[in-house]
């Protein structure tokens, strides 16, 4: 057993490392255009709006990140088996990972434009090249980080499941994270900053998407720099939470009080909930004007 | 995701053809893994993953074929359910023989786990039509060939990481214990789903469709081959990755072709159709 | 010999988790465009999400007490909520984070747009679904009916684990920690595919009209549960 002391280090280590690695899973999905965000994007075309956003709709995130974190897990494994130092096998690990993203991002990005000939999308291939780059770039530090606290938790605070299962299932994790906080920013604003502020989008507005930009035609790479200044790190701190919460109330205490404190974390939680809950009500509604009225979608 | 919905998909290959390649192809590649113990060499091992390749084809024109009824969620949790109905079967299938509860010769593990697999399908497909009231017409019928295709791909990976598909003696030193089942079952079902998530839209077409399964089962083949560097020996291993990535490369381009053809078209770089143009 | 009690332990388990996916409110891609109430993704990704966290928690703690000692029932106990308050922790994180961003960057207040009034503080909904909606943002009903989702998820998820655990009896083995690990990864996913399809993708919590449907996926993950219970008993006696 480390001491407590030590534990708590690694524990925020995790932490740390997890808030990077969510940061970056949710910016490259911004990149990229991956999850529910993209069902706009793949809409607008169909819309008679087409766009230059890349459309990359791998499947969801949640088993998208779970290939590529136990593909680089995979692989570094394979390169520990043979002894090589740690980071570098983690590194070499996580660049194969990524690699497997771009390629999924290209299929994913050709293949859907292909399928939507009939509304006159075309396929920019600067955008392909431009892109991808990007994508393979954020989802290499997401998988980086991902791996190394899985292989912290594994190794330094001995959790029983193999490296690859632990890394899969953290993937897992990160991605439905990342498609529930960080994606709504870009899918709820950022594509549709040309409707009004502070009552959310009418579904009769679904596919007119923002397809210019500050000078030119908006593309991935203006969405992600949009989404670094919210979306991103709100969906890091989820993931960071996440894993330190979870961590800290048993590296700190143990038995039924791990359990009681955990319980403390979700109250504290529910309690936080609700004050943003009215703060958010007294700051947008009641949108008096449809009151009562029969709202379709 | 699912923006097409109702009716029957169309495509060149009828249902019945790709059905005997994926488990014909995906049985023989399993079972000519045991050309290894024949001729005592691991350089066989490449045929598991060839084995995949035929299985993930199936697999992902069952999914394109139920995936045109709308299922009220995505795309890939059909390929998930896949591959969780496909893992329990698979180890069931591998093990049985192996501890002696009935006295079966081990030889017919994959045949026993393909067998329930699909029963697992049709229970599930049964469920989701008669008690959860989805009414999709072929749902029991995909549901038995995504469950069948996933177990055969998990046992066509895990048989080329490990050299065999013996379970105690192979798989379960090899692919369980060092956790490389999380590649082989995440792997199986992302190239079950992404084939068709990548290309769905209202011109999808099957052959694109399979191209991409096929360069996608390919690549993951190429990860199997790499982490079987741990199970057998540094040539078979490298053999199974020179052919993953050969096929991988002959798909990709073929798909590549394929989209070239078939898209509205295909730019350097450009401004956005006119408003003529989109007339 | 047939282990009655373990078949119908998984299979609980499994109609665990099955329960816990109609708690979790989900909005699926129009709660991304802040269009429907819910978290912004797909049901069984969020569900997967906070079951698979609670089985990371419960594998550490059942390693815990499983290696140090005997196991009695109260560890067991243990076990079972660590993982419950471990995929606790993972949801009610992911929907406070979420509602963050529903409330300071979209600009929307949570509400539901199947109640009149919420359930639990008495808030009026209805007059703050803005038009074109079906409400936006996690309510406090569906925040709570979120927590209990992810406890019967994680309970459920660590119920399969431990038991697989249990009938292996070699805590220290790797491949039995991990082809346990993979199998219930495997079971959670099949039960909550077929939760999720007996909702249609999308629901808000327990205030749900589409809660009613109950009943049905309880049978349908009961059946499906106990095939997989049915098949995994064996398996995991059998490993040598």
């Amino acid at each position: 057993m480390i001491d407590p002391i030590t534990g708590l280090g690694i524990v925020a280590l995790m932490g740390a490392l997890a808030t990077i690695a969510g940061a970056a899973e949710d910016l490259e999905s911004d990149v990229g255009s991956q999850s529910n965000p993209n069902s706009q994007v793949q809409l607008a075309a169909q819309m008679d709006f087409p766009h230059r956003i890349f459309n990359k709709a791998i499947s969801g995130e949640p088993p998208a990140y779970g290939l590529w974190c136990a593909t680089g897990a995979t692989v570094a494994s394979v390169l520990l088996a043979q002894n090589m130092s740690v980071i570098f096998a983690i590194a070499i690990g996580s660049l194969a990972g990524a690699i497997l993203l771009g390629l999924f991002s290209v299929t994913a990005h050709m293949g859907r434009t292909a399928s939507q000939k009939r509304f006159k999308q075309p396929i920019y291939m600067d955008m392909v090249i431009g892109h991808v780059p990007s994508i393979i770039a954020h989802g290499f530090i997401a998988v980086f980080c991902i791996i190394s606290f899985s292989y912290i938790m594994d190794h330094v605070l001995s959790h029983p499941f193999p490296l690859p299962l632990l890394a899969f299932l953290w993937g897992i994790t990160a991605g439905a994270i990342g498609s529930s906080t960080g994606d709504v920013h870009y899918g709820a604003e950022r594509e549709f900053q040309n409707q009004p502020f502070g009552c959310g989008l009418n579904a009769a507005y679904s596919g007119n998407i923002v397809r210019k930009a500050e000078s030119g035609l908006r593309n991935g790479i203006d969405n992600v720099w949009a989404c670094a200044k919210f979306g991103g790190p709100v969906t890091g701190l989820a993931l960071g939470f996440t894993v330190f919460f979870d961590n800290w109330r048993s590296t700190v205490f143990s038995g039924v009080n791990a359990v009681i404190a955990g319980l403390i974390i979700v109250l504290i939680l529910i309690l936080a909930n609700r004050l943003v809950e009215v703060q958010g009500r007294k700051a947008y509604g009641p949108f008096k004007d449809e009151d009562g009225g029969a709202e379709t979608a | 995701m699912s923006a097409v919905e109702g009716g029957p998909a169309s495509g060149g290959l009828p249902p019945n053809k790709v059905i005997a390649i994926g488990v014909i192809g995906g049985l023989a590649g399993i079972y000519l893994t045991m050309l290894n113990q024949t001729f005592n060499t691991t350089i066989f091992s490449v045929m598991g993953g060839i084995g995949s390749i035929f299985a993930v084809v199936w697999g992902a024109d069952a999914v394109r074929r139920v995936c045109s009824y709308g299922l009220g969620t995505g795309v890939p949790s059909i390929g998930m359910v896949a591959l969780g109905m496909g893992i329990v079967a698979a180890i069931f299938g591998l093990i049985l023989p192996e501890t002696g509860i009935l006295q079966i010769p081990a030889i017919l593990g994959p045949v026993i786990s393909f067998i329930v697999a699909a029963l697992i399908g049709l229970v599930i497909g049964l469920l989701s039509n008669k008690i959860l009231n989805m009414n999709i017409p072929i749902m029991e019928k995909s549901m038995i060939e995504i469950a069948g295709a996933g177990c055969l791909v998990m046992m066509g990976l895990s048989a080329s990481i490990a050299g065999s598909f013996a379970f105690n003696d192979a798989i379960l030193p090899s692919v369980v214990s060092t956790g490389y089942i999380a590649l082989v079952f995440i792997g199986g079902a992302m190239t079950i789903l992404h084939p068709f998530n990548a290309n769905l839209g209202p011109d999808e077409s099957q052959y694109r469709t399979l191209y991409v399964a096929v360069e996608k089962a390919a690549i993951i083949m190429v990860i199997a081959g790499f982490a079987s560097l741990t199970a057998i020996d540094a040539v078979s291993a490298a053999l199974t990755m020179l052919v993953g990535l050969l096929i991988f490369l002959v798909y990709f381009n073929k798909f590549m072709k394929s989209v070239h053809r078939e898209a509205y078209k295909v730019v350097g770089t450009g401004l956005l159709p006119s408003a003529e143009e989109l007339e | 010999m047939i282990d009655l009690i373990s078949i119908a332990l998984i299979t609980l388990g499994g109609v665990l988790i099955g329960l816990g996916v109609h708690f979790i409110p989900v909005g699926g891609a129009p709660a991304a465009m802040a269009q429907a109430t819910g978290v912004g993704t797909g049901t069984v990704q969020l569900a997967a999400g906070a079951g698979l966290t609670g089985l990371i928690s419960a594998g550490f703690m059942y390693n815990f007490l499983a290696t140090s000692g005997s196991f009695t029932t109260s560890d067991f106990i243990l076990v079972l909520a660590s993982g419950a308050v471990g995929a606790m922790i993972m949801i009610t994180v992911t929907m406070f984070i979420g509602q963050l961003v529903y409330v300071y960057c979209v600009g929307v207040p949570p509400v539901s747009a199947k109640v009149d009034v919420d359930p639990i503080t008495g808030d009026r909904q209805d007059i703050y679904v803005s038009k074109g909606t079906e409400g936006h943002g996690v309510p406090t009903v569906s925040f709570v009916s979120g927590t209990i989702g992810a406890l019967f998820g994680g309970m459920g998820g660590s119920l399969v684990y431990v038991q697989l655990m249990q009938i292996g009896n070699a805590p220290s083995d790797p491949a039995i920690v991990a082809l346990a690990g993979i199998f219930a990864t495997g079971v959670f996913y099949v039960n909550a595919v077929l939760a999720s399809y007996n909702i249609g993708g999308t629901i808000e919590g327990f205030h749900d009209p589409k809660f009613k449907r109950v009943p049905k996926a309880i049978i349908s993950c009961l059946v499906a549960s106990l095939l997989c219970a049915i098949i995994a008993v064996p398996i995991m006696g059998g490993v040598s």
